[in-house]
């Protein structure tokens, strides 16, 4: 049994209030990432349309996430991070930019912001399959170590 | 001066009326609080008299504060229940009187600067639910431990001067307090800084002592890190170790102990009431194979120590762990008993303290404070325990009939009066931590989240949890100062806690 761990001022606000959260229906892309047994599970659920100069954009993200405090705090970033951002910008996004959305984050809750930055590479990985897009190196390797990372948990 | 039973009882049963809606009837505070209801009744009665307490007529109605809790202040109060004097005892007037004087008036400047609703702030603003990992210091513990800080006392207790026979004497006289208390002889009481040092005396004391007959452990698949990380590095250096399994309920299966105990077998460790699922091992049974079969048994009983009559002779232990700061007692001191004829080799090395078993120079305060803790502790066992196992099942009950798909853990028969285990699915316990801690209320999980394994607890999984329901544990342990008003507090918080949460997850 062991003790809260020394949390931010912004991660209990994103803690207490959580932005865009729940379920969204009919989402053009979703992705999941972590496993119950761990603790954590990440859902990640994005409106994709076309902006002004024809790029595929994020309308809209919500995510549902059960998990520690970090967990729903860096999911609630990720959220705020991508949201109307292009696909081209929110693969740019990595955990340093959701720890510092957050100001800190304790060692041992890092893994939670890769969790949360896995999550979305996940559901941008989901759109551009159904849509046949190319999908980048970097991307189907990430893709590929989320993949291999959770059937390890699983067994 | 101390405050007496009727000012304790009068400010206790006022803070509860501040917690309620409206007024409120003698015998309703008087179930809650556990007072009698003629004794409530008469000192409402003063109360009112003062101008404390108003009576509202009609169905309704009842007692009810006349001003407002900030308004009222503790010397008011008391002055009204009794004399809160601090007056020399002597007629005369010598030097003291003045001291005296300087006394009262502080005294009543303190009790003048607390008001009513300070009480319900402490109440309800910090609801420690968390003694199994910690007691707050009983007052009466720390007052018995100031003059053992006294220069008188301040010689070092293997010295031959006045001042180190005062220190030796002390810590007779505390050991002959956990002799009397175990059933066993003084001189096989060793005092120690730890539950920790004390298991890992055992464990490693033993092992290296007895290599020569045998290189085989025994520990409950349950035993408290301390054991367990003792044990992994004993087998680092060649002894084996084999770990009892437990049933559902988070008892040791008798029947594997017995066919596992082995001629090179040298020690049994099972822990006594589990820190996490509290439940209660039957030590007696154990006790008895492990005695036929010749071989040491060892029991840490940190958490059940003063909650569950143990003799020593009678449960045929050779060791036992138990510590201070469980028992609102002092951090930093523990005692291992062990067995007078037994073989063990020392960890600490050096003037030979304690029977050459832990050398180091007693700290003479905190074994006293250990010792007033555990006389007060056993003195009051019998009522404490009917009175916390009341609160616990109340709890529990609540719990599992107020919010859907919560399980409890550990044994509902052989469990620690003092612990609550819930499993809430689809909750991750360390969100649910921070969201009651926000409350001010202080729990415990045994989710992975907030250690550094990310492993959860293997106590859950030892009694046949898979990971996902470990990890939605929360431990809720009750102690001496818990309330049932701070249980409801608890109560009406907990429900829409855990739905928030539960709506966050992707699992419905």
């Amino acid at each position: 049994m062991t003790t809260l761990v020394g949390y931010s001022k912004k991660v209990l606000e994103h803690f207490k209030n959580p932005h865009n959260f729940g379920s969204m229906k009919n989402p053009t892309a979703l992705g999941q990432v972590g496993n119950p047994a761990c603790g954590d599970v990440m859902k990640l659920y994005l409106k994709i349309t076309k902006n002004k100069s024809g790029q595929d954009f994020i309308k809209d993200i919500k995510f549902e996430t059960m998990g520690c405090a970090a967990a729903i705090a860096t999911s609630s970033v990720v959220t705020d991070l991508a949201k109307n951002k292009t696909l081209d910008d929110a693969l740019k996004l990595d955990n340093k930019d959701v720890i510092e959305a957050l100001e800190y984050l304790p060692d041992i809750k890092i893994h939670c912001s890769l969790l949360a930055i896995d999550a979305l590479n996940e559901a941008i990985f989901n759109y551009y399959q159904q849509t046949n897009h190319s999908i980048s190196e970097s991307l189907q390797k990430k893709h590929d170590r989320i993949t291999v990372c959770q059937t390890r948990i699983n067994h | 001066m101390k405050l007496s039973t009727k000012s304790r009882y009068g400010l206790r049963a006022l803070a509860n009326l501040i917690g309620q809606d409206c007024c409120c009837s003698v015998s309703k505070i008087s179930k809650e609080e556990h007072i009698s209801s003629d004794y409530l009744e008469k000192i409402f009665v003063k109360l009112k008299k003062a101008g404390v307490l108003k009576v509202e007529r009609g169905a309704a109605g009842g007692y009810t504060l006349s001003r407002d809790p900030s308004q009222i202040t503790l010397k008011e109060v008391i002055d009204s229940l009794e004399k809160a004097e601090f007056s020399c005892p002597s007629i005369c007037n010598c030097q003291s009187k003045s001291v005296y004087q300087q006394i009262q008036s502080g005294f009543s400047q303190v009790l003048n600067s607390i008001t009513l609703d300070h009480l319900t702030d402490s109440q309800n603003k910090l609801t420690y639910f968390d003694y199994a990992a910690s007691t707050p210091i009983d007052p009466q513990v720390l007052s018995t431990m100031l003059p053992y800080f006294d220069f008188s006392y301040s010689g070092n207790s293997s010295s031959l001067h006045q001042f180190g026979l005062k220190s030796a004497q002390a810590i007779e006289d505390s050991r002959v307090i956990f002799s009397k208390i175990l059933n066993s002889k003084p001189e096989e009481i060793i005092f120690t800084a730890s539950a920790t040092e004390s298991n890992n005396t055992v464990l490693k004391g033993v092992a290296f002592a007895n290599k020569d007959k045998g290189k085989h452990i025994l520990i409950s698949s349950i035993e408290h890190d301390c054991v367990r990380e003792s044990a992994r590095w004993l087998k680092t250096q060649g002894f084996e170790i084999t770990e009892i399994p437990v049933d559902k309920d988070g008892l040791v299966d008798f029947q594997f102990l017995e066919k596992n105990i082995r001629p090179d077998t040298i020690l049994v460790s099972v822990i006594h009431g589990n820190n996490e699922i509290g439940t209660i091992q039957d030590i007696l049974k154990i006790g008895k194979i492990c005695h036929d079969r010749g071989v040491y048994f060892h029991t840490d009983a940190s958490q059940s120590f003063t909650k569950v009559t143990i003799d020593v002779q009678k449960d045929n232990i050779d060791f036992l762990t138990a510590s201070s700061h469980k028992i609102y007692g002092p951090k930093g001191v523990a005692l291992l008993y062990i067995k007078s004829g037994s073989n063990i080799t020392p960890l600490l090395h050096g003037g030979g303290h304690e029977f050459g078993i832990r050398s180091s120079t007693v700290n003479t305060p905190l074994v006293v404070g250990f010792a007033k803790a555990a006389q007060i502790a056993i003195d009051q066992m019998d009522q404490e325990n009917s009175r916390l196992t009341q609160l616990r099942d109340y709890l529990i009950k609540n719990i599992l009939k107020n919010i859907p798909n919560t399980h409890l853990n550990g044994s509902a028969k052989f469990r620690l009066s003092n612990n609550v285990n819930i499993s809430f699915d689809k909750i991750e316990g360390e969100s649910l931590q921070l969201s009651l801690d926000l409350y001010g209320i202080a729990v415990s999980t045994g989710s992975a989240c907030s250690s550094h394994s990310l492993e959860p607890s293997h106590v859950l999984s030892a009694i046949g949890q898979k990971p996902e329901q470990a990890h939605s544990s929360i431990r809720f342990s009750l102690g001496r100062f818990t309330t049932k008003s701070q249980i409801d507090y608890l109560l009406k918080i907990l429900p829409g806690e855990v739905s928030k949460l539960r709506k966050l997850s992707p699992f419905k």
